[in-house]
């Protein structure tokens, strides 16, 4: 989310360039449209909830809004998203400064360890963790001959601990970027003045990263929000269980007022993190180096103990279960209509990588507009783009039914507006990675193009597109290993027969085939892995 | 196309008896497209099934959406009038009847309901294709059928129960027979019954698959769960000291079936009928018998295993959509520490 983000420069407004004020205006202008236009279209569901919630009367809607259930639920959801976003922080922040900055050994295999869970669908975290820890689980099972106690992690414990092992990356990524584009320098200049590393950390290093830190613990908030799989197996009434309970019941009416009220919630957060994250400005730092900070010392081979204790929890225990999935027998009766089959993976890549397409075009003007406007539209545009971030898919999938079957009868069922929920729900992660690779565009150098006779469109192209290219793949890759991995939308949504790796991993995950969800899951984990791979690559590419 | 086709294989099949009902061949041909919306589990089956209908009848053609039962329900719900799908299939009646409730499904003729006892088709929107019933898997070694009480009530006092007996409080069909206790009897009754059990020290397992073979096993003596879990063990091991008991008109004896229904808007509702008539054919209902071990919903279809056939259970009087309503049920569990 944040490469190139420093704070060295002071920023120059466009504005300050008064020549050519005609089509400098008129480019603004058309950018400013686009980039309202987008957030409109993304945040169009919303007006479906509003649609459904004024159906149920606002008397009842406001009762059940403020009934000590849905209240418990909000406090429920508030401390979980408290605790999986502290959690996050810790561990990503920790690992982001471990792998960039000291001498730990085999550091390259540490970053993509502790970058891969973000590929492992949390629900089938969520199950593997169930599946180990429950009262007859695999771990209980292995244990039981030593005489050991497994200790059963439902409710708030066992949520908040799969949900941190499966999102604290998206901290680690933004972090990490931000440590990459830190000059190093400044904090060796602290060093040398006598500071001690704590003490140059918080000092130097901690206020240039903080905006890195805060966008990565923003997505983790939001995710944290929208995810239905893992209260849902681990037994937490957080919104989008209950949400989940009253669409089980049939009760539309109710679970919109409560999606409402997490969209509230969401706001909220939004706003908070507005005011945490510092500003950012544009400007380049010096090179940065990528020489080791901090030398560990004696610490260096036990320093690997966290990551890979990590990297145990989030990649090697899931994995394992699949593994114990893949050799353990179904029920008893043939089952049918399941054969895998590798179409369904080319399925699932084409959507994704049409998503990741999709919602790169429409985050740049967003992005564009953001990390060049001050003005207040434009910080409005960007900040609605995370509204459907937190909304969960089951909602987003409904409330596009409704779009699909009134307005939009030839789109609905087909992959266009399939790859529209991808673009609500994760037009995000695009839009950070690319705003902060466009705040790190020397607005002098676009100035010079300018001069150099250029139009806006050239100076654009020319300059601006190839600096932030390597923002922009970064989001395309963050959006393509989530659409990889997304399910209540998909199975909404798609056109009927089109079935990808995660509807088909529903699908036998259903009829109890435990064993058949293992291969695609692991296929699914290995795709986005390899995207994962590459999307560290593109962010080193700066090194 | 031959009835073997439909016809599971395994220990079960050698012993089947003359089937009566209407068969595939009585019936109109299935000509033309057909979109069904299917509901949750067992989809793999189902979609076989629909693959063999499109094998007899090569100008039918059907157009499979798999969801969830309730969002596929949710789905059809916001749809409304405009939705692309003729035939609403689910596993769970339920999601049928919130469906039927907006007036959404149009009526079946009384030659297709007729046959199905009128628990499982309250009315002509939608009729059951195949049920789970709740039962008692019971280890014939330490139990004799008399020993098993005829009421789900009395198991907390039965001596012979008592450190004996084992349950799955997280599957859901569990949860949805304390679902129904809740609605038959009572919220007191039924804790009372759910800390009955707990003091009676039952033990815990994680699906009923594993109650079944618990008992099996002779872990315990009885146990609560779906009939289909005690077939699958027997299939495995045929030799296996392992009955079914049923209890008598209460929620130990509730029966959940799929269903189905043709949707009002569909423009083609003749096709979606006959489809619907399909499913309630001896080769269909063989076909659930024999590969799920459902329970036929055609007293001509007995189940498998030498159970009662349909017409025979003594199922509790109460609506099937009520067991969606989970959530109470889920808060006393969990006030009773079962969850």
């Amino acid at each position: 989310m944040a490469p190139g983000e420093d704070a060295t420069r002071p920023a120059s407004p466009v504005a300050d360039r008064e020549e050519e004020p005609d089509s400098e205006a008129t480019a603004g202008l058309l950018l400013g449209a686009a980039a309202v236009a987008v957030a409109a279209a993304v945040l169009s569901p919303v007006l479906w909830l509003l649609l459904r919630a004024a159906e149920t009367g606002i008397a009842e809607a406001w009762a059940l809004a403020t009934s000590a259930t849905a209240l418990q639920v909000l406090v429920n959801s508030v401390v979980l998203v408290a605790v999986v976003t502290v959690a996050s922080v810790v561990i990503g922040l920790a690992l982001a400064v471990l792998t960039v900055q000291t001498d730990l050994p085999f550091a390259r295999l540490w970053t993509v360890a502790a970058a891969l869970p973000l590929v492992v669908p949390s629900y089938i975290g969520a199950f593997a963790y169930a599946s180990a820890f429950g009262p007859q689980g695999e771990l209980a099972d292995l244990l039981a001959p030593l005489g050991l106690q497994v200790p059963t992690i439902y409710g708030l414990p066992g949520t908040a601990l799969v949900l941190t092992l499966f999102v604290y990356p998206y901290v680690f990524l933004t972090t990490r970027a931000s440590l990459l584009s830190f000059d190093a320098t400044q904090l060796e200049a602290a060093r040398t003045l006598n500071h001690g590393y704590r003490s140059a950390f918080r000092r130097v290093v901690l206020p240039q990263i903080a905006p890195g830190v805060a966008a990565g613990a923003l997505l983790v908030a939001l995710y944290t929000l929208s995810d239905f799989g893992t209260p849902a197996i681990m037994g937490y009434d957080a919104f989008t269980r209950v949400i989940f309970v009253e669409l089980g019941t049939f009760g539309r009416g109710r679970a919109t007022v409560l999606a409402l009220e997490l969209l509230g919630v969401t706001a909220l957060v939004l706003a908070l993190e507005s005011r945490v994250g510092p500003e950012e400005s544009t400007g380049h730092g010096s090179a940065a180096s990528t020489d080791a900070a901090i030398k560990l010392g004696v610490l260096r081979w036990p320093a690997m103990l966290l990551p890979a204790l990590v990297a145990t929890l989030t990649l090697v225990l899931p994995v394992a279960i699949l593994g114990v999935w893949l050799f353990r027998s179904g029920p008893a009766y043939a089952g049918g209509g399941i054969a895998f089959e590798w179409a369904y993976g080319l399925n699932s890549v084409t959507v994704s990588l049409l998503a990741a397409a999709a919602t790169v075009l429409l985050a740049l003007p967003v992005a564009y507009y953001a990390g060049r406007s001050d003005s207040v539209a434009a910080e409005l545009a960007e900040r609605s783009t995370y509204v459907g971030y937190a909304m969960p898919g089951v909602v987003l999938g409904l409330a596009l039914v409704f779009f699909g079957t009134r307005y939009a009868q030839e789109l609905y069922q087909t992959i266009p507006l399939l790859v529209f929920a991808y673009v609500v729900r994760f037009l995000p992660q695009a839009v950070g990675t690319t705003r902060s690779s466009v705040l790190g565009v020397d607005v002098d150098l676009v100035g010079a193009a300018r001069v150099l006779g250029e139009g806006p469109g050239g100076a654009f192209r020319r300059v601006t597109l190839p600096l932030i290219a390597p923002g922009l793949a970064a989001g395309g890759m963050l959006v393509f290993l989530t659409t990889m991995k997304e399910l209540p939308a998909t199975l909404i949504l798609h056109p009927t027969g089109f079935t990808t790796l995660v509807t088909y991993i529903w699908r036998v995950q259903e009829a109890g085939y435990y064993g058949r969800a293992a291969l695609p899951a692991l296929v699914l984990v290995a795709v986005s892995g390899l995207s994962m791979v590459l999307l560290l690559r593109v962010e080193g590419t700066d090194e | 196309m031959s009835f073997a086709d439909f016809r599971g294989s395994g220990p079960f099949v050698e012993e089947r008896p003359v089937l009566s009902g209407d068969r595939i061949a009585d019936l109109p041909d299935l000509e033309g497209e057909l979109e069904v919306y299917l509901g949750g589990g067992e989809s793999g089956l189902y979609r076989d099934l629909i693959a063999l209908l499109e094998d007899v009848y090569p100008e039918f053609n059907a157009l499979i959406r798999g969801f969830g039962a309730a969002e596929a329900a949710n789905t059809i719900l916001t749809e409304g009038e405009s939705t692309p799908a003729d035939v609403f299939w689910s596993v769970d009646a339920g999601s049928v009847g919130a469906v039927a409730d907006e007036g959404l499904t149009g009526t079946l003729p009384a030659e297709v309901v007729d046959p199905v006892p009128d628990e499982f088709h309250p009315n002509d929107e939608w009729v059951g294709t195949a049920g789970r019933a709740r039962a008692v898997p019971y280890n014939t070694d330490v139990l004799s059928a008399a020993e098993v009480p005829d009421s789900v009530m009395a198991f907390p006092e039965t001596a012979e129960l008592s450190d004996a007996m084992g349950w799955a409080p997280t599957y859901g069909a569990f949860q949805a027979f304390v679902t129904a206790m809740r609605v038959l009897e009572g919220r007191d009754r039924t804790e009372t019954w759910l800390r009955g059990m707990v003091d009676a020290g039952v033990s815990e397992y994680n699906d009923e698959f594993l109650v079944s073979n618990a008992v099996a096993e002779g872990e315990i003596a009885a146990g609560f769960a779906n009939h289909y879990y005690a077939l699958r063990v027997k299939a495995a091991r045929p030799e296996a000291p392992l009955e079914l008991a049923f209890t008598g008109g209460d929620a130990g004896a509730l029966v959940n079936v799929a269903a189905a229904a043709p949707l009002a808007s569909s423009d083609d509702g003749d096709l979606a009928r006959t489809f619907i008539h399909h499913l309630l054919t001896v080769e269909a209902q063989e076909f659930f018998a024999t590969r799920t071990y459902a329970y036929p919903m055609l007293p001509g279809v007995p189940p498998v295993g030498g159970l009662p056939p349909v017409d025979e259970l003594n199922p509790p009087a109460l609506d099937l959509a009520e067991l969606s309503e989970v959530q109470p049920t889920l808060d006393l569990l969990r006030e009773t520490d079962v969850l």
